[in-house]
């Protein structure tokens, strides 16, 4: 069970920094740097460069992404940024445009 | 998550703006502002130093800011307030420790008043306001370490300071005496007292 969570009709504006697994349902822009999981959810929005060990995109999400173990775009999500990951997992359906990089 | 509810964590921190329209109940930290047609609670633990503008407000935890709440205010006894509270209704528990100016009368005057404040400013900048804010809490740690290193140094420095400038002043001399001064001036300016006292009483 994530420990923070930013309900769906909720906007934050500004930095979100934590130790802990962090779920989005709303609207996030700024910056989003945590040492677990970050989801962004299907609905979710989020304009902010997002650092986190596993990151989860369901929703849209606009910014570079920089995951220390995984990235993650599902189905429906919508990622317009660079994506900094060793390990990427695009699903079927997902929309991408950015660069990719695994430190290869 | 049965409900529509939004959590801010322990071990998570917001700095910047939180709006919307559902409960909040925050256990870690936020900075900046919360304004919600909702309800925010501010846990036992939790740090809020931000200007509130809620429907209700329950508090256990620490809360610094000028506060709005159009239905209710709630103070439990854990809850450690600083900063004006405007709401029809207060409730107050034993314990609670609150400090700033209440006003359980014109709401909408003192909601136009922290609005037409906040709006001041952010001309100044938003993530400068957040700085500004996060400012006293993290400083403290910060200034009452160097008097215990100064303590050290003092012990230290005499008897580093003395054969440095007798055998080596003519070597290291280029690199070392901008780093010696330094030293010496943070000791002189900061602990002379301290040792000049252990060194009699030694």
């Amino acid at each position: 069970m994530a420990n923070t969570v930013i309900g769906s009709s909720i906007v934050v504006d500004g930095e979100i920094s934590g130790e802990e697994p962090l779920v989005i349902l709303g609207t996030v822009k700024g910056k989003v740097v945590a040492a677990g999981h970050v989801s962004v959810e299907a609905g979710a929005t989020v304009e902010a460069d997002i650092e986190g060990q596993n990151v989860t995109v369901g929703g849209k999400l606009t910014g570079n992404v920089t995951a220390r173990e995984r990235l993650e775009l599902r189905p429906e999500s919508k990622m317009i940024g660079n994506a900094k990951a060793p390990r990427i997992v695009v699903a079927d359906g997902a929309t991408f445009k950015g660069n990719v990089d695994m430190d290869v | 998550m049965a409900d529509k509810e939004t959590v801010i964590g322990v071990e998570t921190r917001v700095s910047g703006e939180i709006r919307g329209g559902e409960d909040l109940v925050v256990k870690g930290r936020v900075d900046g502002k919360i304004q919600l047609s909702h309800a925010l609670t501010v846990e036992k633990g939790a740090v809020v130093q931000a200007d509130v503008d809620v429907r209700s407000l329950v508090v256990s935890g620490t809360l610094v800011g000028n506060t709005v709440a159009s239905e209710s205010v709630r103070l439990l006894a854990s809850a450690r307030v600083v900063g004006d509270l405007a709401s029809p209704r207060l409730i107050m528990e034993a314990g609670a420790a609150y400090r700033g100016r209440v006003d359980m009368g014109d709401i909408e005057a003192a909601r136009a008043a922290v609005a037409s404040r906040a709006a001041a400013k952010p001309a100044v900048g938003r993530t400068e306001v957040a700085r500004e804010s996060l400012a006293p809490s993290r400083v403290p740690p910060r200034v009452a370490a160097p008097p215990k290193t100064a303590v050290l140094a003092a012990k230290a420095a005499p008897r580093f300071v003395a054969p440095a400038g007798g055998e080596k002043s003519g070597e290291t001399g280029p690199a070392s005496p901008p780093a010696f001064p330094r030293v010496a001036g943070a000791v002189g300016a900061v602990a002379p007292p301290w040792a000049k006292k252990k060194v009699r009483r030694r």
